[in-house]
């Protein structure tokens, strides 16, 4: 009898078309728990070092987790990780919704892929068998018309669909898996991989429930939400979703806006969660949002998930493309100094119809926006569309053309980074990436211990791999759960500070490999503490892991993607923060004046590689750290990285 | 605004006047207005206030939510 897992990992080769079904033992899922580190082992084993992202040879691994399709808030969650075509190094995305926990139903804890088919084709889980049948029909649809198309096809409405859009097939390099319409594995790029292996969609269905090994501690565990919700604000954040924390970071001077020059965006009432719920949630008119407006994932309580319309004018937009996150607020409205909320939440459908990461997507038109306040781009270069700064209208049409790789959208679906290689002109200057992956909408120079994971991050710039600055003194009893007992001030980027960072980064490691929802279980403001976390494990899986074990499973996580990088060339000269953010003072509101000292942040970044255990001169992992991870096989099986990893 | 403006009573735009006691702190004030969740305080514009700092007449008070997601 196995516990919370199926016990069945599906690998797929394409090329040949063919189907297999592996059986791990209990050890393989304790070790890895699955998500982004069970996927890693994969990826480590079956993809050959320099690969290219869009060769059949790259292998793109779907991973649910231990706890995936339990009965309890946050667990419905799917990792994908695979070489990113937006990095060139690895790329890792997290998405929710209902299809985490279907695919766990039908019979499968992951897929591993690899290959390319000579034709579309889609892959159909259920009940345990699988198979592949023709899309032929299906490509160049709509996300979705895709899934209506597929329900109708297999008759079956319950199905869940995780597929690409337009973009992916278009190889666009932050293209989205997307599913029911409206949720994204938004970053690095996975769709365009899954594209390139002309693998449209995964599609699964089955009624295999976990078992659960302590029924009586897990219905406590269940219980616990209902306890938590009000002293931790979630019902508060459910209520609004993350577009709640526009006006808040906005005025902490940490709202992202005109590409980062600023944490002030004057207008951010007009991008704020309250206008959102107001009037633009399904319901609205019968202040009725709760029930019509807002959506969640499987057996969440939460229901953070934005129903929203625009239901006349040049921006209607359907509801079943769901509504804006924070990130897409920002990225759409104060990164472009846009604050149409019609045309953020139009932009976000395009998104998930066409398949792209909103944050990406936004930002690199902000990027380009930017570029054009500087002269440094011309209506010769974008085909006659005036790119300034709080342009609605051309916000959303590059939008539409980046999805289709149509005129100027062709170098812009390359993302900013490699678009500024092919423009030049100096356009490099007003970058906000950190190892090409565009930066989220949370600001390094007000969150200081930020600055070092962006850049160190192995995938790149991102706010969900660990907690932020202000959580470390507000939440001192979660904190303590992990070891962290000694707040600094505010701006504070000293040896503490990357002891939070790394520690934190641990546990937002598990979480994206026990696969569960960083809104839902972490250090600070989340419905579940870690030793919850800690003891949802053990309810489910009748183990007996502690905090130590679950943190060490996502430091394992942490250096698997760290020596893919290695095995790639890629070490500290990658480890970067955009130039603007050391040489260009934010300007206005309360963060007027701030950037990162470039000393010091050298400083804290050696301070967090000698933390970590990888050499400061490489920022290579140590081989006694791989190997106290019980990855010495990591290392063994590679030329390369025994040169590199010493 | 986000999600705190729910407990301040007729708040314009996220903004309201408080009547508060005499000597009253920053926890009493989160307590009159039944805030239960952590936030981060600054009066004045001086951010980063203890739960026990006293307020005085006129002061101005924001109070910022933690959610670090999106
Ligand atoms: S908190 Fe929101 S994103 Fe997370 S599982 Fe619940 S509904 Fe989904």
């Amino acid at each position: 009898m196995t516990y919370g897992y199926t016990g069945k990992i599906l690998h797929v080769n394409l090329t040949k078309g063919e189907l297999e079904i592996e059986e791990p033992d209990e050890q393989f899922y304790r070790t890895y728990m699955g998500g982004s580190a069970m996927g890693m082992h994969y990826v480590l084993k079956e993809t050959p070092a320099g690969v290219d992202p869009f060769s059949p040879d790259n292998v793109l691994a779907l991973c649910t987790g231990i706890l995936t399709g339990t009965p309890i808030s946050g667990q419905s969650r799917l990792t994908s990780v695979a070489k990113s075509p937006l990095t060139d190094c690895i790329g890792d995305a997290q998405g929710g919704g209902y299809f985490p926990a279907e695919m766990k139903f039908s019979g499968f804890d992951a897929v591993i892929i690899k290959g390319r088919s000579p034709k579309p084709v889609y892959l159909w889980m259920h009940h345990g068998e699988a198979e592949l049948r023709d899309a032929g029909h299906l490509w160049g649809l709509k996300t979705g018309d895709a899934e209506d198309k597929l329900k109708e096809e297999l008759d079956d409405k319950r199905i869940e669909v995780l597929q690409i859009g337009p973009a992916g097939e278009n190889l666009v390099r932050f293209s989205a898996l997307i599913s029911m319409s409206n949720r994204a594995n938004g970053r690095t790029g996975m769709g365009a991989v899954m594209g390139s292996k002309n693998l449209k969609a995964v599609v699964v269905r089955g009624k295999m429930k976990p078992v659960i090994a302590n029924p009586e501690k897990f219905k406590e565990m269940q219980k616990l939400a209902k306890v938590n919700m009000e002293p931790t604000g979630m019902d508060g954040f459910g209520k609004y979703g993350t577009p709640g924390v526009c006006s808040p970071q906005h005025r902490a001077g940490g709202l992202p806006t005109y590409n980062f020059n600023s944490g002030n965006f004057d207008k951010h009432e007009e991008i704020d969660g309250h206008k959102l719920y107001n009037e633009h949630l399904r319901g609205h008119e019968k202040d009725d949002q709760n029930r019509f407006g807002r959506d969640t994932c499987f057996s969440c309580t939460v229901k953070c998930k934005r129903v929203s319309e625009v239901v006349e004018g040049p921006f209607k937009t359907d509801a079943k493309y769901g509504g804006p996150e924070y990130e897409t607020l920002a990225t759409f409205g104060s990164y472009c100094g846009i604050s149409d909320m019609d045309a953020i939440i139009h932009a976000n459908a395009l998104c998930n119809m066409y398949g792209m990461d909103t944050i990406s997507c936004g930002a690199t038109i902000a990027w380009a926006m930017e570029c054009w306040e500087e002269g440094k781009l011309t209506l010769e270069d974008t085909g006659g569309i005036k790119l300034n700064y709080g342009n609605a209208e051309a916000m959303v049409k590059v939008t539409e053309m980046i999805a289709h790789r149509e005129g100027f959208g062709e170098i812009l679906a390359e993302g900013s980074k490699k678009a500024s290689e092919i423009i030049g002109r100096g356009t490099g200057e007003y970058l906000i990436t950190s190892k090409g992956q565009e930066a989220p909408a949370h600001m390094p120079q007000v969150k200081r211990s930020l600055s070092v994971i962006y850049a160190a991050n192995p995938f790149g710039a991102d706010h969900e791999s660990s907690e932020h600055d202000p959580g470390y003194k507000a939440y001192p009893e979660r904190m303590k759960e992990i070891g962290l007992t000694n707040p600094q001030e505010k701006l504070a980027l000293n040896k503490e500070m990357m002891r939070f960072a790394m520690i934190t980064q641990h546990l937002s490691s598990a979480v994206d490999s026990i696969s569960v929802c960083a809104f839902v279980f972490g250090a600070s403001f989340q419905l579940y503490t870690p030793e919850q976390l800690v003891q949802a494990i053990n309810a489910v899986m009748g183990w007996n892991v502690d905090m130590e074990e679950i943190l060490q499973v996502g430091e394992r996580r942490l250096n698997m993607l760290r020596a893919f990088n290695s095995r790639e060339g890629v070490g500290r000269e990658s480890d970067t923060l955009p130039k603007k953010m050391f040489n260009r003072p934010l300007k206005g509101g309360r963060s007027d004046g701030y950037f990162i000292n470039e000393e010091e942040w050298e400083a804290a970044l050696e301070d967090y590689y000698r933390l970590c255990d990888w050499d400061v001169d490489t920022g290579h992992p140590s081989l006694k750290k791989m190997e106290s991870l019980g990855l010495g096989w990591v290392v063994a099986d590679n030329n390369e990285l025994s040169k590199v990893i010493i | 605004m986000g999600p705190l403006v729910d407990f301040l009573p007729n708040s314009d735009r996220g903004k309201a006047v408080l009547n508060l006691t005499n000597n009253s702190t920053i926890a009493d004030m989160l307590d009159k207005l039944k805030i239960k969740q952590r936030v981060v305080v600054a009066v004045n514009g001086d951010e980063e206030k203890g739960l026990d700092h006293i307020l005085s007449d006129g002061d101005e008070v924001l109070v910022i939510s933690l959610v670090s997601g999106g």
